[in-house]
């Protein structure tokens, strides 16, 4: 523990202690797992395009993939601006879930963008990426306060948010002002929802 | 291979009794963050169905080399910050400047209940972030490190909430001792 404080650690050793839970709890749990289909591991051949490994470049190959990556971040920022969006204000953000590259029927690119001037650094949350703030931060460009990153997800509904980090430590989630809110029954009124290979509603 | 790899593994080769095994193994430590964090059973349950309804449709994505526990317990905390969002957005509390709501003024009474009541009612009294930050640190006896990795939040930040947190519980226990 950090501090030793009589009444902290008393309320701390009190909420600590075991609370009742209803005996069907788990039994309500698995009734709906029951009506899942069954989830399918990663497919040995995405493990294996996904997973690190090391790969020996000549330095002329490593200069010519250097060169490649940077038009990449051009075509990115080049695409960022043309979208107009304000940058002097609060944060602001749009889905943009238009195809950017050839894919297939059921998995597109979608990019997301988040003007947030102040951020110290910006993650992408959703169900795509299990709400997970480590796994998809979000690039921020050389010109300014725009953040962003292209992510290939499978067609339908998703909720996503944006996780904000200040510079003296604040975090805050924040939905995208621009795309429709999810309703109440879904994730929670402050996350919005992206439509893959159809539009937001 | 840990038990919690091996069910997975078994749920993944078809066999989801299995993942009954580990719904029990963890529904009720999940179930004492939840209830602590959201201050009442309902929205709890919703928490904890939705966090292993998640967990079992992503489990295709669960990498071994992680912990199952701190896998799980990312997918319930960021299930109670949306419960917690939804509820506190009808009430028109949620989301503010932290700055903000740690300052703001406590107007409710002191409370003299039972202890269980007593310190749900005081936790409840808590910023959901503050809560959050206290109930990983001293309930669930994470590191900050740890801390960092399911919320998403620095350790500064984190150990900024805690602090906060703990002066907060100091201030309230003085005033009920005062009053």
């Amino acid at each position: 523990m950090t501090e030793s404080d009589p009444y902290v650690d008393w309320i701390a050793r009190e909420a600590k202690r075991a609370v009742a839970v209803d005996p069907m709890a788990v039994e309500r749990v698995m009734a709906r797992v029951r009506q899942e289909p069954l989830p399918v591991r990663r497919s040995a051949r995405w493990r294996w395009l996904v997973a690190p490994r090391a790969l020996p470049l000549s330095p002329l190959v490593g200069a010519a993939l250097a060169a490649g990556l940077i038009g990449i971040g051009v075509f990115f920022g080049h695409n960022i601006d043309r979208g107009g969006r304000n940058r002097t204000g609060g944060p602001e953000a749009f889905a943009d879930n238009s195809p950017r590259s050839p894919s297939s029927d059921s998995v597109r690119v979608i990019k997301f963008v988040l003007v947030a001037p102040h951020a110290a650094t910006v993650a992408v949350v959703g169900d795509f990426n299990n709400w997970d703030a480590q796994a998809t931060p979000m690039t921020r460009t050389p010109t300014g306060g725009t953040w962003s990153v292209a992510l290939k997800l499978p067609a339908g509904r998703h909720v996503y948010a944006f996780v904000v980090n200040g510079a003296n430590g604040t975090s805050q989630w924040v939905a995208d002002p621009t795309a429709p809110l999810a309703p109440e029954d879904g994730l929670g009124a402050p996350n919005s929802v992206v439509l893959v290979g159809g539009s937001a509603s | 291979m840990s038990d919690d790899a091996a069910d997975v593994q078994r749920v993944l080769s078809g066999d989801v009794d299995a993942y009954a095994k580990l719904v029990d193994r963890y529904y009720d430590r999940c179930a004492r963050f939840a209830i602590r964090m959201l201050g009442n059973r309902d929205d709890a349950e919703d928490a904890l169905q939705s966090t292993f309804l998640r967990a079992y449709r992503a489990l295709g994505r669960y990498q071994e080399r992680d912990r199952f526990s701190a896998w799980l317990y990312r997918i319930l905390v960021n299930q109670c910050r949306s419960i917690a969002a939804r509820r506190s957005h009808r009430e028109r509390v949620f989301v503010r400047e932290e700055a903000l709501l740690l300052n703001a003024p406590d107007k409710r009474p002191a409370w003299s209940g039972e202890d269980e009541e007593f310190v749900q009612r005081v936790l409840n009294e808590l910023d959901p972030l503050l809560r959050e930050a206290f109930l990983l640190k001293y309930i669930e006896e994470l590191s900050y490190e740890e801390m960092a990795a399911l919320t998403g939040a620095g350790v500064s930040a984190l150990k900024m909430r805690v602090k906060r947190a703990c002066d907060k519980l100091r201030d309230r226990w003085e005033r009920i001792r005062d009053d």
